[in-house]
């Protein structure tokens, strides 16, 4: 019953990787649309919109991911959508970015600093204009490093992904290892990959936020 | 249309650029400005003077609806400021400000820093604004750094810059907000005769600053606050060699130490 651990299984766990990068590629889209919206709303002149957006940042870093994960799949099933994993977790992580890329980018935001906008509605910039053209470009450039940090944390996190039976990398390893039982091979493997994955984004997070720091100071 | 013109301009004559009533602003608890009434009149030239956190630049700052203020009415060339949000939109566009930390848009070009306003608020195509920029630029005597970024101008350069910027909304009154008080002293005389032709042309000015030489030649009358109030107002001749209250005497006497 046992089969050993051959070149099958060794694709099988590879080919994995691109359900991994799917669903990471599909949360960090989401993720940077609803974090622009939520770092929008925690900047917001209008009180109930700040208010609305700095609840929904804390409800997701208060709970654990797998435990959004869980409500999102179960959730689902009470709305009568069926069980879907892959909708499930594309859900369930597309909030869980938002709320934290919101986070991140509303200090990118607030890092700007206040003469400019201030400059700006000096000159009867609207804020369309304001955000777009001043605050947004250069909160961007403050932004790189840190969202390219939580992308590996995001990559990462989707493996809990694999608990609601959605198969990427770690589930591909679960699943071998349930017919191999060669645990250490298999999540070697698997770590492998993940860290083949991460490591470059990490090395990039790095030089950008040297590059940023070399071109702030002065 | 020349008609309607000139019953404005008679209709408008009386009206100054900028009256204040009964004007009332707190931080919190701290009372920044204390019951302000002022006219400045079409063409004025208005430097505010005081000791630090005495008022000036919140004074100014309220022309503008930079800060708010909780008490009284302001209003620009006629249009009530304090009535409402489209209102302070109407006025931002016609008075230009001027900012101790210059405040151009880094990642912009000199140029670009100076057609942003034009284009977008009011939807003068690219061609103009980049022409309108460059009579500017030329203006205040730096048209050869048009494509340069701000990191690579002088301190004076970017002060110029950010009134070459502010004249390209064309504005009826312009608001300097300490201009020369971060510059290297070397750069401090190419900023304030940039503001010199700017007066002589005849535009509305309300300038807080510390450069007494700058109000002797250039004020109508100069504004001594201090504590949230106007101590004195009077014009610069009188106000240097004959103040009439204590405070000034005292603010006057230190500041010629330095």
């Amino acid at each position: 019953m046992i089969r050993p651990f051959g070149i099958n299984e060794f694709w099988f766990i590879v080919m994995a990787v691109q359900w991994t990068l799917a669903l990471s590629a599909v949360a960090f889209a989401g993720g940077a649309l609803g974090g622009l919206a939520v770092a929008l709303a925690r900047v917001s002149p209008i009180a109930p919109l700040r208010y609305a957006a700095l609840g929904f940042i804390r409800l997701f870093q208060g709970t654990p991911l797998l435990m959004q994960l869980f409500l999102v799949f179960f959730g689902l099933n009470i709305f009568g959508s069926g069980i879907n994993p892959w909708l499930a977790a594309a859900i369930a992580l597309t909030l869980h970015a938002s709320a934290f890329l919101g986070e991140i980018w509303r200090g990118c935001i607030e890092a700007v600093p206040r003469g400019q906008t201030e400059a700006a509605w000096a000159l009867g910039l609207r804020y369309y204009d304001r955000m777009k053209s001043i605050v947004l470009p250069q909160a961007a450039k403050i932004a790189v490093a840190p969202t390219v940090g939580f992308l590996v944390q995001l990559i990462k996190g989707t493996s809990l992904a694999s608990i609601i039976g959605f198969v990427e990398l770690t589930r591909a390893g679960q699943i071998i290892n349930n017919a191999t039982f060669d645990p250490f091979t298999v999540f070697g493997l698997v770590a492998v990959l993940y860290f083949i994955l991460c490591w470059p984004l990490s090395i990039l997070a790095r030089r950008m936020e040297t590059r940023f720091a070399v071109a702030t100071r002065r | 249309m020349s008609v309607t013109n000139a019953t404005d301009r008679a209709a408008d004559a009386g009206m100054p650029a900028v009256r204040m009533e009964g004007v009332d602003k707190w931080y919190s608890t701290f009372h920044a400005l204390k019951n302000i009434d002022l006219e400045v009149a079409r063409g004025e030239k208005i430097v505010v003077c005081g000791p630090s956190g005495s008022g000036k630049s919140t004074l100014i700052r309220c022309v503008n609806q930079l800060e708010e203020v909780q008490k009284g009415r302001i209003f620009v060339e006629g249009i009530e400021l304090t009535a409402g949000p489209k209102n302070v939109e109407q006025i931002r566009r016609d008075v230009g400000m001027v900012f101790q930390q210059f405040n151009l848009f880094p990642h912009m070009t000199v140029l670009e820093n100076c057609t942003l306003a034009p284009m977008r608020v009011r939807g003068v195509s690219k061609a103009e604004a980049e022409e309108t920029a460059r009579k500017f630029l030329t203006r205040v005597r730096i048209p050869e750094q048009a494509d340069k970024y701000p990191a690579q101008l002088s301190g004076g350069q970017q002060q110029r810059v950010a009134i070459a910027r502010a004249l390209c909304m064309n504005p009826k009154i312009m608001l300097f907000d300490e201009p020369t008080s971060a510059l290297d002293p070397e750069m401090v005389k190419e900023v304030l005769d940039t503001m010199i032709d700017l007066a002589t042309e005849g535009m509305t000015m309300m300038v807080v600053t510390h450069e007494m030489g700058f109000a002797r030649k250039v004020a109508d009358r100069v504004i001594f606050m201090d504590q949230g109030e106007i101590v004195e107002v009077a014009e610069p001749e009188e106000f240097f060699s004959n103040p009439k209250q204590e405070r000034t005497r005292t603010f006057l006497g230190q500041i010629s130490h330095a």
